[in-house]
């Protein structure tokens, strides 16, 4: 007999952004799914019941009629399930195939990375949140979209935005002013840029969206451009931070890294495993169903904790500390399921393989400042949100 | 049904029948085969499904389309000519009989 799904009402939403991990331990260990009244929201949080969920999008959809992404964005394929999204999706993934983010982006993103590094290279310290991941993550979608004219800080603002309005379950006027004046400014950036795509086809997204053997109408492009611009932008900037502060943090594992460059890919996949860039994505009960002895049913709103999962211990030992020497395995860092990460090659490769390798060469002795330590925030979404570092001239 | 046999990466086989139309991939998960992750089930996009097909099955399995083949590029194991995303093989009656080896990582 399966059990009601358990409630926990004595944390504080404040908890929860400053260290989601103690809270999402207790969850863990408590039941397979359970109502966190200040989430407002069943959680999932096991490795392996996300895994299962993620297996059968017949029960657990990601189409959800009441979602505040498809207000804000409009119709996204991240909130469509079977072949409206597969097709959706295949529209865009060559622009993101390992094939031609080698020919293609790691070139570009290389550039990027050189300039951001040559800016500050003689400075002696900064906040490489402000100084290296934001602009780094911003331009490298600028370019990766297609889009043309627009500054970088535009788009870090625009992505905010739209975030926010999708969170915005207060209803919060000034932050839905806010993501509409943003959704307007994507959709002039798109038309600007559109006809010149359809004339040359190339790379980029919006280019792989108009030309595609089933192109994207208007309204599928705007909508799918968002969500890219909502969630491509702060995942490789949280990464470069937290792959950074990993290693500066561990000074024998970042001299292993420096001996051996093949362990990079390695390094990488921990920092996501270690503090995921998207902690927490939703789900929608379709239909009664039972999760590893709780009763879920139809119509509940579940939050699957992939955050919580890549700290399960029932599956990585220590799984608090930053190792990228621990077993080999798979994570959750990239999701699962028909909606795993569309960008997690393209992160792979700039995070992992080219901008914190050109860090830690260029930048000698380069350390964290005791005065002035990281700061690390959130839960849905989670990472460094200032890394103060110093380092030789 | 045809027969397929998995062979894990420490040797152990495991012979089972594998329903026509399905990928090899979901074939494997449905019985509970170790050492196929298959994290996007199904979409090519995560390369941890990776497995050596049995080369005289080669032409029955059909083609590398471009997008498997630059993901093959990216595996945990090395890649070999033999290898193939077992989400992208479809199970038909010619492949009775193959073998299909598991590699240590993925």
């Amino acid at each position: 007999m399966a059990h009601a799904v358990p409630v926990v009402s004595d944390i504080a939403f404040s908890d929860l952004l400053a260290d989601p991990y103690p809270i999402y331990k207790r969850l863990r260990d408590l039941a397979s799914a359970v109502y966190l009244d200040a989430a407002r929201l069943t959680l999932v949080t096991r490795f392996d019941d996300i895994m299962t969920i993620e297996r059968d999008s017949e029960t657990f959809a990601s189409s959800n009629p009441g979602s505040l992404v498809n207000k804000v964005m409009g119709h996204t394929m991240m909130r469509k399930d079977g072949e409206a999204h597969a097709m959706e999706r295949r529209a865009i993934e060559v622009s993101f195939r390992p094939g031609t983010i080698k020919s293609h982006w790691a070139a570009q993103f290389e550039a990027i990375s050189d300039r951001l590094i040559s800016d500050i290279e003689s400075q002696g310290e900064a906040d490489l949140f402000d100084a290296l991941a934001a602009p780094m993550a911003s331009l490298a979608l600028i370019e990766l979209l297609g889009l043309k004219d627009v500054s970088w800080q535009t788009l870090a603002r625009w992505s905010q935005a739209l975030m926010d309005g999708a969170g915005n379950y207060s209803g919060d006027p000034e932050i839905s002013t806010r993501a509409t004046d943003a959704a307007a400014g994507v959709d002039a950036a798109i038309d600007a840029v559109l006809a010149w795509h359809r004339q040359n086809p190339n790379p980029a997204v919006l280019s792989s969206m108009v030309n595609a053997e089933n192109p994207m109408n208007p309204e599928q492009i705007r909508a799918n451009i968002k969500v890219i611009i909502g969630g491509g932008l702060n995942e490789p900037r949280d990464s470069i931070l937290s792959l950074t502060l990993g290693l500066l943090s561990n000074p024998s594992q970042l001299a292993e890294v420096m001996a051996s460059r093949d362990l990079w890919p390695l390094a990488f996949e921990e920092a996501v495993r270690w503090i995921s860039p998207i902690g927490m994505y939703p789900r929608r009960v379709t239909r009664d169903a039972e999760l590893s002895g709780v009763q879920l049913r139809a119509g509940d709103q579940i939050g699957l904790c992939v955050g919580a999962a890549n700290r399960d211990d029932r599956r990585f030992e220590n799984p608090d500390s930053f190792d990228l020497l621990r077993p080999k395995q798979p994570h959750l860092a990239f999701g699962a399921g028909p909606h795993f990460c569309a960008g997690a090659w393209v992160a792979r490769q700039m995070v992992g393989r080219i901008v914190v390798p050109m860090l830690f060469s260029r930048l000698k002795n380069l350390r964290l400042r005791p005065d002035e330590p990281a700061r690390i925030h959130g839960w849905v979404f989670r990472g460094p949100v200032s890394l103060p570092v110093a380092w030789d001239v | 049904m045809p027969t397929i046999t998995f062979i894990t990466a420490g040797g152990k086989e495991h012979a089972v029948t594998a329903e026509i139309g399905r990928s090899v991939m979901e074939i494997a998960l449905e019985k509970s085969i170790p050492g196929v992750v298959a994290e996007c089930n199904g979409s090519a996009a995560c390369a941890t499904c990776h497995c050596y097909f049995d080369p005289a099955y080669s032409e029955a399995i059909g083609p590398i389309g471009e997008h498997e083949s630059d993901m093959l590029d990216f595996t945990a194991s090395p890649r070999r000519p033999e290898s193939r995303l077992s989400c992208q093989v479809r199970v038909t009656d010619t492949l009775d009989g193959m073998t299909v080896c598991i590699p240590a990582m993925q």
